[in-house]
């Protein structure tokens, strides 16, 4: 039985069943290392960010979002009311800081599926000249520091640069301030309540930095699959007789789907988490903070509980990312098994 | 409907893939574009469906008489069927066969129920009424290619339009998927054009064959026509394997394996041309028995004879033999000629 096993051992070579062979050793000292890797690099910190948020209980943890309201009756001392004025008013810092981190992933997000696709098509569907370059460019974030990103925005659009004197008058409404107005001006029933002048240090400036950092992640993400697929679906679709948007809707779309999902949800998590661009843009004005700013404040601050508190909410939606991943994964992969 | 392809040219940067096409296809016709990879007949056919374009200032495609050059790809009437079969993975077999239907614009949109009828009296066409609510990862590949024809057929197209439809498959799905077409094509008589390297599916399936090499149709004719007279050297060695015999005026006699005949020393109507040679090797084939000969001057020389002409020799391997040409070609133009 031994002389049949070893007979058969030099076929089995680059299967699965190499790995089986390998020493018990060599795969001890593997896994170990992998763990203990992990462990002080990953594991040991995101603990260590829920344990810090929780250095003041829970309610500490609460108050951090919801200062200490005191009874209408109590009588409070000067140093008491400034205690509590000054936490409403950090609260109200970080309830702003997780706002407008939603709202700039709320407005960056679509932008960045509408380019994902649009890139991801034409690099893919496409044979044109220049075509490598193009798909090399997509890259350019991965391999720029974002704080390079940030101040290359700051020198084009802010008061000495080229596009200077054009941003720094650029009048834009606030898309999170249309409201309904009624039919009283017009056909056009709603009406922007808010403006703003100038890019560069607004809300704008930190849209356009988050664009930069995370437009790959879409187009990256659905390259291989369209590669992969061609182009003899979309010309069967044409060839029956459907429009292009019919194709691109009943065809296309539901054949990435998973893996445009997929490049959404890392958008998404370097959207909430980029600090370095958004940094640089945002001239450390307190509206102007997201979340990463927020908790950098915070801990400039000597407010460690509070930072550790915001960064946890982060480290949260993080794990959920994670799992989110995952799940996508898993159900991408039956997928292209099930259509095999 | 008639199809005209009239002198057409088509080349990728500075390599020419067709070069001055020209190509008539009578209505209800089966047409089989026939040649070698590289040949350009892929090409042709995605140029007639309206795929790709011809170069700019080559001639025309025409469609009963209407120059269809500049039409779109989806308003030309064509149902055309991929290699790679190109079902819509995430859509059951039902849903594929309707996507034309559906797609069409409202106003003359087929209802629901005539939807489902149609896609049903397709489904029975195709043998595959039972697996309507399948989807395509669960069908083998000669069903998903009679799914693509089904859902090609669905919108009534005036031309059918076929890439290698059996390229994927095995011998004997191919076989079958083959004389099935046939059928089909006596039942509907739907002008079709379909691509193949392979020369037996050609020759068997088709009204009229066009042999395509570089670019360019070498011959376009019936597919006993092909084969008996083959236009050129290119069209005789493309269709089947064959012997080259050198007389003395140095000039190649071309001889297909199956237009040898074998004798025995004894034979008595052995004609004086005969040469010997020796059984070097006997492969059985089924109906066909091939049977390596090597003659006097150590060429090797294939021959072809029917089961019961090999019964009735009873050749032995290594025995001493006769052999002679019942038929050579050897009045080929010479190739390249201008």
């Amino acid at each position: 039985m031994a002389g049949a096993i070893t007979a058969r051992a030099p076929i089995s070579i680059g299967s699965k069943r190499a790995v089986a062979t390998e020493s018990v050793l060599a795969r001890r000292v593997l896994i170990t290392i992998t763990v203990v890797f992990l462990t002080i690099f990953v594991l040991v910190p995101l603990i260590n960010v829920f344990n810090q948020a929780f250095s003041k209980g829970f309610e500490g943890y609460w108050s951090v979002f919801f200062p200490p309201q005191p009874p209408d009756d109590a009588t409070l001392t000067f140093s008491q009311k400034r205690r509590l004025a000054e936490g409403a008013a950090q609260a109200a810092r970080t309830w702003s800081s997780i706002g407008l981190t939603v709202a700039v992933a709320a407005v960056v997000l679509p932008l960045n599926i509408i380019f994902g696709l649009a890139a991801a098509w034409a690099t893919t569907k496409f044979n044109f000249r220049g075509r490598a370059l193009l798909t090399a460019l997509i890259d350019l974030p991965f391999s720029v520091s974002p704080v390079v990103a940030g101040l290359v925005f700051v020198l084009l659009l802010g008061r000495n640069g080229i596009l200077g004197p054009w941003a720094t008058q650029l009048v834009w409404p606030d898309p999170f301030s249309l409201h309904w107005v009624g039919f009283e001006n017009g056909v056009w029933p709603l009406a922007f309540g808010r403006t703003h002048t100038g890019v560069i240090f607004t809300p704008l400036a930190i849209v356009l930095a988050t664009i930069f950092v995370t437009f790959p992640f879409v187009a990256r993400s659905l390259t291989p699959l369209m590669e992969n697929q061609g182009t003899d679906e979309e010309l069967a679709a044409l060839s029956l007789g459907a429009s292009g948007w019919r194709t691109f809707f009943k065809i296309t779309l539901p054949n990435v789907k998973w893996a445009l999902l997929y490049g959404v949800i890392l958008c998404l998590a370097r959207a909430f988490g980029e600090f370095g661009a958004v940094s640089v843009v945002s001239g450390h004005i307190d509206v102007n903070d997201t979340m990463p700013l927020r908790i950098e404040k915070l801990w400039n601050e000597y407010n460690n509980q509070a930072a550790f508190t915001v960064a946890s909410v982060l480290a949260f939606v993080a794990v959920i990312t994670l799992v989110a991943k995952s799940v996508v994964e898993w159900k991408a992969a039956r997928d292209a098994e099930r259509t095999n | 409907m008639t199809i005209e392809v009239k002198n057409i040219s088509k080349s990728y940067g500075a390599s020419p893939v067709l070069r001055n096409i020209d190509l008539k296809i009578n209505s209800g016709e089966l047409v089989s574009l026939l040649g070698p990879s590289g040949s350009g007949k892929t090409t042709l056919l995605r140029i007639i469906a309206g795929i790709e374009e011809a170069d700019r200032g080559s001639g025309a495609v025409v469609f009963d008489g209407e120059d269809v050059s500049d039409v779109d790809l989806g308003r030309r009437g064509i149902g055309f069927v991929f290699q790679s079969y190109a079902l819509f993975k995430h859509l059951s077999v039902f849903e594929n066969i309707a996507f034309g239907l559906r797609a069409k614009p409202r106003r003359n949109r087929p209802t629901e129920a005539q939807i489902k009828e149609k896609v049903q009296s397709l489904l029975e066409l195709i043998q595959l009424s039972s697996f309507a609510q399948r989807y395509p990862s669960q069908l083998s590949g000669g069903q998903r290619q009679r799914v693509a024809l089904a859902r090609a057929l669905a919108v009534e197209p005036r031309v059918l339009l076929l890439d290698e439809p059996f390229g994927a498959l095995d011998a004997t799905v191919r076989r079958e998927l083959r004389s099935w077409l046939r059928h089909l094509h006596d039942t509907i008589h739907v002008t079709t054009i379909f691509v193949t390297h392979d020369q037996e599916e050609a020759l068997e399936v088709s009204d009229r064959v066009a042999v395509m090499g570089n670019g360019r149709i070498e011959q376009f004719a019936s597919p006993q026509e092909v084969y008996e007279n083959p236009a050129n050297e290119f069209v005789f060695k493309f269709l089947g394997n064959y012997n080259v015999f050198h007389g003395r005026s140095g000039a190649g006699a071309l001889v297909r394996p199956h237009d040898i005949a074998i004798f025995r020393t004894s034979d008595g109507d052995r004609p004086d041309a005969a040469q010997t040679a020796v059984v070097a090797h006997i492969g059985f084939g089924g109906p066909v028995v091939k049977i390596e000969l090597e003659s006097d001057d150590k060429n090797r020389v294939d021959v072809e004879l029917t089961a019961q002409a090999y019964h009735d020799l009873k050749l032995q391997r290594g025995e001493k033999v006769w052999f002679a040409a019942r038929r050579a070609h050897s009045d080929f133009p010479p190739e390249y000629a201008i």
